[in-house]
């Protein structure tokens, strides 16, 4: 019990420090942009001040809303959605008043100094780690003068020095891990505050989006009901409609004939079966009951070993998300897999579910055909309906010849 | 008598066909198709045909346009509609306007056999059929100061059998009373509901209709 427990806290532990390493790893890489930006605006308004840089200022103001941008999408990537304030002012003077301007300016100059600290040193920890960590295996094979820790204060010259720098190695992996979330959550924290719109933005361009979408969400809905409304009359009824005429044949029949009836009841009871195998098909698509009673998950890994391609499942959803999006997943991946039953050719898919933050992720792909058209008629088109509907993008890849990839984001909605 | 059936749903459309042939009745053709249903029209000269409202390819209500199109070329042919659901402006439509040969009932009627034989071979008599539902959406829509308030309760039960396209003598089997009573429970409908008495069956129920409907209430 102990040692399960221990394991799955280490697993954790490595899992969140991996994740910290890439959040700071990128992280480095927005720095390095904001610093561009930043070097290019100061030398734009030096060179301003004796009016020289005076046509470079929009550019300068481009780079820093670029470099902000590529900021948004990384956090928004990595948690919470950053929303993007709306257009910054195009004269310089407004810009300078531009509160969310400011703010970028503000972000830049943090980022581009304490962020490209922060990343550095957290790229830095686990090399040192590993560096003197793995140091008593190859100190012999360099050059005397050389052997020195990752950390170069002094030089090893015997066996006691080398336990003194594995340990020291073991001190940089514990405050790595102890310390790079904690570090990566900094790294992030300015940019979430200082990039996100102000209280006193004008959200009305996000409103619009939001509209369309709910408009979007609505039609999805009714194209749904009337999916239902028509397996419901069409399917279901006409089951039922032909067991009661079996029946009220059989009935008629009973006197005269009754083997015929016998024959006639007993087409009646399997017309009846069906009737019940369709209604219980129309009712898993309304909501698929084993997503309540499995999760996610579950219910991924059902249609997985369903599926009549072979399909590895991978699915790493720790929390449950709304079960609008958990259904949504849910059929999008199985329309994806009947698709690539159908049309595809693929002797193996994959499909991997994430969330991270607020966001699922989910992607699927074939070793099939590819050339994969929206337009021709493949489910596509319900898939991004659905997807667009909850806000969420569906981007798909699918060069002739292969392989296929359906890339999908959906807010979990909680 | 000679039927043509329409309807897409195979299973349907096959238990249809072994019931009116166990009954003695020739069906001499089935579709799942509207093209497949006039194609059977053309080639059998039916003198009833029984077509579903829901059909490819959009199943919205090809087998009303197909029956259309069906009694356009035969003249005189009857249609018996069958519909999963009552759509009670498009029944009115249908029937109030010359409701000689034509029937909408609700699928699951068909299960009752003897009235739905009843139905068919009305129909196919040039008289009219109903679906109750159809009635029985007339009379909840109808408004209170109607003047079918002053009705007796037995009175409102001819009315809904008389619009359901039932003739005298099966209104009396129904309600188990003598075809004179219900002759005069008619003229006393009539009466009360300022209407020309018709002794047509299929004008009846056409006229019936429309009051139901209130175009032709007083206003």
């Amino acid at each position: 019990m102990e040692a399960r427990k221990v394991r799955r806290l280490a697993g954790e532990a490595g899992r969140s420090t991996l994740r910290a390493l890439g959040d700071l790893l990128i992280g480095v890489g927005t720095a390095v942009l904001a610093l561009g930006a930043l070097t290019w605006l100061i030398a734009v308004a030096v060179t301003s001040l004796i009016g020289i840089g005076l046509p470079l200022v929009p550019s300068a103001l481009r780079g820093l809303h670029a470099a902000a941008d590529v900021e948004r999408a990384r956090l928004s990537r990595r948690g919470e959605e950053v929303l993007t304030p709306g257009p910054p002012p195009r004269r310089w003077r407004a810009a300078l008043a531009d509160p969310a301007t400011r703010r970028e300016l503000g972000w830049a100059a943090r980022h581009a100094t304490l962020g490209l600290l922060l990343g550095a040193l957290g790229l830095q920890l686990p090399a040192w780690a590993v560096r003197d960590g793995t140091f008593a295996l190859w100190w012999q094979l360099i050059p005397e003068g050389d052997r020195t820790p990752g950390l170069a204060l002094w030089t090893v010259r015997d066996w006691p020095g080398v336990l003194t720098v594995t340990l020291l190695g073991l001190c940089w992996a514990v405050v790595t891990v102890g310390l790079t979330p904690a570090m990566a959550r900094l790294q992030a924290g300015y940019g979430r505050r200082l990039l996100a719109p102000g209280p006193e933005t004008d959200l009305s361009l996000r409103v619009a989006q939001l509209t369309a979408t709910r408009a979007a969400a609505l039609d999805a809905h009714a194209i749904e009901l009337r999916r239902i409304e028509r397996s419901l009359h069409d399917g279901t009824q006409n089951r039922l409609v032909a067991t009661t005429v079996l029946l009220g044949a059989a009935r008629r029949m009973l006197t005269r004939d009754p083997a015929e009836a016998e024959a006639l009841l007993e087409r009646a009871q399997s017309s009846a079966e069906l009737a019940l195998a369709e209604l219980r098909a129309v009712a898993r698509g309304i909501l698929p009951p084993v997503l309540a009673d499995r999760g996610l998950a579950g219910a991924l890994n059902g249609l997985a070993t369903a599926s009549a391609v072979p399909c590895r499942m991978e699915v790493d959803v720790p929390d449950r998300c709304a079960a609008s999006v958990e259904s949504t997943a849910y059929f999008v991946v199985a329309e994806a897999l009947t698709n690539i039953a159908k049309h595809s050719g693929a002797t193996q898919a994959t499909v991997e579910v994430r969330s991270g933050g607020a966001r699922l992720r989910l992607r699927i792909t074939d070793d099939g055909r590819g050339g994969a058209d929206e337009n021709g008629g493949s489910g596509l088109i319900g898939i991004r309906r659905r997807i667009e509907a909850l806000d969420g993008a569906l981007t798909v890849t699918s060069p002739p010849g292969g392989p296929t990839t359906l890339e999908v984001e959906l807010p979990c909605g909680l | 008598m000679r039927i043509v059936i329409a309807e897409d749903d195979a299973l349907l459309r096959e238990g249809l066909a072994l019931l009116l042939r166990a009954e003695s009745l020739d069906v001499v053709a089935t579709a799942g198709t509207p093209d497949a249903f006039l194609a059977a029209v053309d080639e059998h000269a039916p003198d009833v045909a029984i077509v579903d409202v829901r059909m490819p390819p959009t199943h919205s209500d090809e087998g009303i346009v197909a029956a259309v199109e069906a009694r356009r070329r035969r003249p005189g042919l009857a249609v018996l509609v069958l519909s999963a659901y009552v759509e009670q402006m498009f029944a009115t439509e249908l029937l109030a306007g010359g409701a000689r040969g034509l029937g909408y009932l609700l699928k699951e009627r068909v299960g009752r056999v003897e009235e739905f034989l009843e139905a068919l071979h009305r129909v196919a008599g040039g008289g009219t059929a109903v679906d109750p539902e159809v009635v029985a959406q007339l009379f909840a829509r109808s408004r209170p100061d109607s003047r079918l308030d002053r009705l007796s309760p037995r009175e409102r039960d001819v009315l809904a059998l008389m619009a359901e396209g039932l003739g005298n003598l099966a209104i009396a089997e129904r309600l188990f009373v003598s075809e004179g009573a219900v002759h005069k429970h008619i003229r006393s409908i009539f009466n009360k509901l300022d209407m020309a008495p018709d002794d047509r069956s299929d004008r009846r129920v056409a006229a019936v209709l429309r009051y139901l409907d209130g175009r032709e209430r007083a206003s």
